[in-house]
């Protein structure tokens, strides 16, 4: 009998139990500044900072009642196969990061963040807005510089090259003068095994050639993007000769991005072309970064050209529709953005500041490009729209793969230009693009 | 019905009902929407697509790149199947008196615990071009002349990513060859002794027919792995130079993630299942319909 009671008590306390939801905290549902948020990177410079300075504690000293999970991705690539799983299943994040070619896929999931100060204080987040809608405010601005070695430099007696032209000289020089004494030598460090690397030629250089930052778009309003004259085809042609010419050392297919920063930190090479994250790589491999110095890629035909170097917004914080604390995390927008935060974080990473109110000046080494380029015309790069994405992913036009291609043998440039130029034209008429 | 022929029937259904509850769940239905995605242009993300017939099966027939993919495939699977032969030898070897098996049973197993990934690293390092291990063993040996750009020459890039999953799976068959051999009737083998075969009669008459189950498991393994290898050629060359060294899966996640477009990857799920079950069945005809036919 007593067995009976204590298995209905136990009974009736499951089921009150699983009514109630077993709700244990004491979390105040009416609150919109209450509950927990879900806040995903995956970059790991921002995370450690995040631990070392106690984010998650000094949002709480703000909202008492609010708790912030950070979730850590383990990189990019993974990053946007995770989100876009979770899209599916209706479970991304609250606060979440874009890139400036990831922000069109996820504008239907992406509130509008345009009343916030952090997008009103922001340099570059209107510029990237999507019918009039801040889907995303940019933590920093982003920039690519060509890292070289100033001491190899000179003693191979070579200048910065401020043309394409000079660039292809001042390698082969390079590569000669150092591969007589060192087979493995080479003058532009690329580490094409890992395909992405090559992105400041084969992603940017079309946006630079004529200084049209909307290069991707302005692709998808026509039938043969990639025919002769183009930007697009101009500037492959450049890559082409630059990475047949040698420059790249014996085998730049057979290395990875990693070795490839390694080998340049160790001098094995004169110059890689990096973001400016990638100063926090090569100083964490390099024993010392006294010779180090920065130029922008050159990608002028001539010096009566405006020389022009590419500009994005980086790692656009967004909320997504999926958050149930919509109020909560455009708090945390607006928090992480303030006085509170933002200051510390970026003086903490070598990349620009794109907030108005907190500028911050470049890492010295950084700066140099700007003291060799005073007249240097910024071109705002754009990642391509949702007409670019869909014609990209129908031809499966692969521009990283593109130029890791170029270095095998048998390539034929205009041969995959012009094939390009058909499935462009077929995608075209498929999706209805106009 | 008795009361004990009811209790048995019972408890058969409720035992049964469980593994096929669960089989339902995370595989029939898993498979059968697989197969209906793979009638449509979903894009992995939004909530709405549409039927297209059979426009994705047209388009992954007339994809070179995905068919030279699968042609990568097939090195994998020959250089494995070419090896288990060799497996079987050594895990005989292993099964007889031999001083110190047990090491050498740890030894050969030890690459399949360890993870894909970093071997799959370790091995990018060793056959580097520049301070390459691999290179510099050639060196020492007085052997430089045979230094090759190992993961960016189109033609070697496949036999080396083959030679690394054969370093990681090797022991995996060694060590199930051995289980299934110590396995074997010692009543036979004492037997077959007394009558006075051979050690190759041992092999060839009684242990091989006695263990055949399990060869046709790693039969089968080696097909499903073969078609279905990502890891390390994910890692090591990322399918590159171009699409050399991309297999089947490689390129199915690409379209999946890379093109958004999870209606073709589906359609190339549905056909790597497709193809393996008929890999399996033709290898199985000609081992037991051609090959072992004679022992019958």
């Amino acid at each position: 009998m007593k067995k009976k009671i204590l298995c209905s008590v136990l009974a009736i306390a499951t089921a009150l139990c699983g009514l109630t939801g077993c709700k244990g905290d004491s979390t105040n549902n009416d609150d919109p500044m209450s509950g927990k948020i879900v806040f995903t990177i995956w970059d790991n410079n921002l995370l450690t900072y995040i631990d070392e300075n106690d984010m998650v504690g000094k949002f709480k000293e703000k909202y008492p009642n609010a708790e912030v999970e950070v979730e850590k991705i383990k990189d990019d690539t993974e990053y946007w196969n995770s989100m876009k799983m979770r899209t599916s299943a209706n479970q991304l994040p609250d606060v979440m990061f874009n890139k400036p070619f990831t922000l069109s896929r996820f504008k239907d999931y992406l509130l509008d963040l345009s009343d916030t100060e952090a997008a009103k204080n922001n340099t570059l987040a209107k510029g990237y807005a999507i019918d009039g809608k801040v889907l995303g405010v940019p933590m920093t601005a982003g920039y690519e510089y060509v890292y070289y070695w100033k001491d190899m430099f000179e003693e191979a007696n070579v200048e910065v090259p401020t043309t394409w032209e000079e660039l292809k000289t001042v390698s082969k020089t390079l590569q000669d003068y150092y591969s007589a004494k060192d087979p493995d030598f080479m003058a532009i460090a690329l580490g094409a095994k890992d395909e992405w690397p090559d992105y400041p030629y084969m992603e940017f250089m079309p946006a630079l050639v004529n200084g049209n930052g909307q290069n991707w778009n302005d692709m998808a309003k026509t039938d043969a993007p990639f025919a002769e004259g183009t930007d697009i085809n101009i500037a492959y042609h450049r890559v082409y000769d630059l990475f047949t010419s040698g420059v790249l050392g014996k085998d730049p297919l057979g290395l990875s991005k990693d070795q490839a920063t390694n080998l340049f930190a160790q001098k094995k090479s004169a110059i890689t072309a990096l973001g400016d994250w990638g100063l926090q790589d090569i100083k964490g491999a390099a024993e010392n970064v006294d010779d180090l110095g920065t130029f922008y890629l050159p990608v002028r035909e001539s010096s009566s050209e405006p020389f022009r170097y590419v500009v994005q917004g980086d790692s656009f914080m967004g909320v997504t529709t999926h958050s149930k604390k919509p109020e909560l995390a455009k708090a945390f927008v607006e928090w992480f953005y303030s006085d509170a935060w933002y200051p510390g974080y970026i003086n903490y990473v070598s990349s620009a500041s794109s907030m108005s109110n907190f500028p911050k000046e470049k890492d010295p080494i950084l700066a140099e490009s700007d003291k060799a380029q005073p007249d240097g015309v910024a071109v705002m790069y754009d990642g391509g729209g949702d007409d670019f994405t869909a014609l990209q992913n129908e031809t499966t036009f692969d521009y990283k793969k593109l130029g890791s291609t170029m270095l095998t043998d048998g390539f034929d440039l205009d041969a995959a230009l012009s094939d390009l130029d058909a499935k462009w034209k077929a995608a075209r008429e498929k999706l209805n693009i106009k | 019905m008795s009361s004990l022929a009811k209790k048995r029937r019972i408890f058969i259904i409720v035992a049964l009902a469980i593994p096929v509850l669960l089989l339902v769940c995370f595989v029939v239905v898993p498979a059968v929407d697989l197969i209906r995605m793979s009638f449509t242009n979903w894009d992995g993300r939004s909530a709405d697509y549409d039927f297209i017939k059979f426009d994705n099966y047209v388009s992954m027939f007339n994809n070179k790149d995905l068919w030279r993919s699968l042609g990568n495939n097939a090195v994998y699977f020959c250089v494995h199947l070419l090896m288990i032969p060799i497996e079987l030898a050594f895990a005989v070897l292993l099964n007889s008196k031999l001083k110190a098996a047990k090491f050498y049973k740890t030894m050969v197993f030890l690459p399949y615990i360890i993870n894909g990934v970093a071997i799959s690293y370790a091995f990018s390092y060793f056959f580097s071009p520049v301070n390459g291990a691999f290179d510099g063993i050639l060196e020492a040996i007085k052997l430089g002349m045979l230094k090759q750009n190992w993961l960016s020459d189109e033609k070697i890039v496949n036999f080396v990513l083959a030679f690394v999953s054969l370093w990681r799976f090797s022991g995996y068959h060694i060590v199930l060859f051995t289980a299934a051999l110590q396995s074997v009737n010692h009543d036979i083998i004492e037997a077959a002794t007394l009558d006075g075969a051979n050690a190759w009669q041992m092999f060839r008459y009684i242990q091989t027919p006695s263990i055949m189950l399990m060869v046709d498991f790693i039969l089968f393994d080696n097909i499903r792995g073969a078609m279905q290898v990502f890891d390390i050629p994910f890692v090591m060359t990322s399918g590159g130079p171009g699409y050399a060294s991309s297999t089947f899966t490689l390129y199915t996640i690409k379209t999946a993630f890379t093109y958004d477009n999870f209606g073709l990857a589906s359609t190339m799920a549905v056909a790597i299942m497709a193809i393996i079950i008929l890999i399996y069945v033709v290898q199985n005809k000609i081992i037991h319909g051609i090959i072992l036919k004679g022992d019958k």
